[in-house]
């Protein structure tokens, strides 16, 4: 498997909780904004959106919400929970960490090279 | 015609076998998002029969997004794996003294039974309700085969009011509960196998009547409370397990433990009336996890 993919696998529900901390959204314009943010890195496939959102719902880490739109289209907005943003942060600083020290092996592997 | 949008949800409805409130819900959701897509394609100038082409392509299989949504939903918790096994573990705890026997006992467990399936029933039917369905349904249609077995007259009363109104009352159950998902209908019918074949193997009509069934029964005692934690087991099993296959293959082990007990316990003597409830019994049960089966081939 793609290596890229593989990261973004491991790391999708965290990218979502990022973009549901921000503001509440909905499905589509999290794809856009994943896009747009990763300045098209984040090729996502929209379809394994929905299964994972209701995968974060279902561990209580975000709560969806149906929302009447003013031309009486329906969406269903997203939020994180409490406990989602526990999670998040907890996930933020690994992440922080695991980079940090990441960063710390290439440059030293690139400095010796 | 019918439009992309509407085919690909149609298939992906097709596929997803969750509570019909969920699956509406995820239906929704993708069609908002199909539509988001078609309208910012046609803004590019696409025409909306393009557009909506490519918004489909976009999203991907309908079915392994089914597929996904399932497993997310149909994975109970712990608690409620081990609720659905209660009423099974229950009857086990009867059959290992003589509380069986105990007509408070036994109302007790009755009546909770029955409230459970009830309250379950009108509670948005959550996962953990089948098992207890089926010990809801046991007494209507238990009922029914006593009131055959009785005098003549008796058979006659039962045949023209009771089981026409019980037969309602089963089917309308089992089809509600088929629409749902045909692998709950399994799960909901699986104590009347347990029950039908242990019944099976006493005889049936005056030979169970004159005979000191009790007594046998009670004989068999290990073997049914064995039945009823393989039974217990598989729920267990049937509820964690994420992939749709592995629960097929979990409801498939306790008609074999209690297949091979009831022949070890009544050494293969069962008559020719008890092999057709026992065969009657193990089709009922099987025909829904078949069918699911053939629906993935």
């Amino acid at each position: 498997m793609n290596y890229g993919r593989e990261l973004l696998k491991g790391n999708t529900d965290s990218l979502l909780l990022c973009l549901i901390r921000r503001q509440p959204t909905y499905g589509y314009q999290i794809v856009k904004e994943l896009e747009k943010r990763s300045n098209g890195y984040f090729q996502f496939k929209e379809g394994t959106l929905y299964p994972a959102l209701h995968r974060l719902e279902r561990d209580n880490l975000i709560n969806g919400k149906w929302q009447i739109l003013p031309n009486g289209q329906q969406r269903r907005y997203y939020y994180i929970t409490e406990r989602g943003q526990q999670v998040l942060a907890n996930r933020l600083a690994t992440w922080q960490d695991f980079s940090t020290a990441v960063t710390a092996v290439i440059q030293t592997e690139t400095t010796s090279g | 015609m019918m439009s992309s949008i509407s085919h690909y949800l149609n298939r992906f409805k097709d596929c997803l076998h969750i509570d019909q409130t969920i699956k509406d819900g995820v239906a929704e959701e993708l069609y908002t998002h199909l539509e988001d897509k078609t309208q910012e394609l046609e803004e590019n100038g696409l025409s909306r029969e393009e557009a909506s082409k490519i918004a489909v392509q976009s999203l991907g299989s309908p079915e392994l997004i089914a597929q996904q949504i399932y497993e997310t939903h149909a994975q109970g918790s712990w608690k409620e794996a081990l609720f659905s096994a209660l009423p099974h573990f229950l009857v086990a705890l009867l059959f290992t003294s003589y509380y069986w026997q105990n007509i408070v006992y036994v109302s007790i467990i009755l009546a909770l039974t029955v409230g459970i399936a009830i309250y379950g029933w009108h509670r948005g039917k959550p996962i953990w309700l089948f098992p207890w369905l089926g010990y809801y349904l046991m007494p209507v249609v238990i009922t029914g085969i006593l009131l055959l077995s009785l005098p003549q007259g008796w058979g006659w009363i039962a045949a023209l009011i009771y089981i026409p109104l019980a037969l309602f009352v089963f089917i309308y159950i089992v089809r509600q509960t088929a629409r749902r998902d045909w692998l709950y209908a399994s799960l909901m019918l699986a104590p009347m196998l347990v029950t039908f074949s242990w019944f099976s193997s006493l005889g049936t009509g005056n030979e169970l009547l004159a005979s000191d069934w009790i007594a046998r029964l009670q004989t068999n005692a290990l073997g049914i409370v064995i039945s009823f934690i393989a039974l217990a087991g598989a729920t267990i099993a049937f509820i964690r397990l994420k992939p749709r296959r592995h629960k097929i293959i979990s409801l498939l082990i306790p008609p074999l433990v209690i297949l091979l007990s009831v022949t070890m316990a009544s050494r293969g003597n069962i008559n020719s009336w008890g092999w057709l409830i026992l065969l009657f019994s193990l089709f009922a049960f099987a025909i829904p996890v078949w069918m699911q089966a053939r629906a993935y081939q």
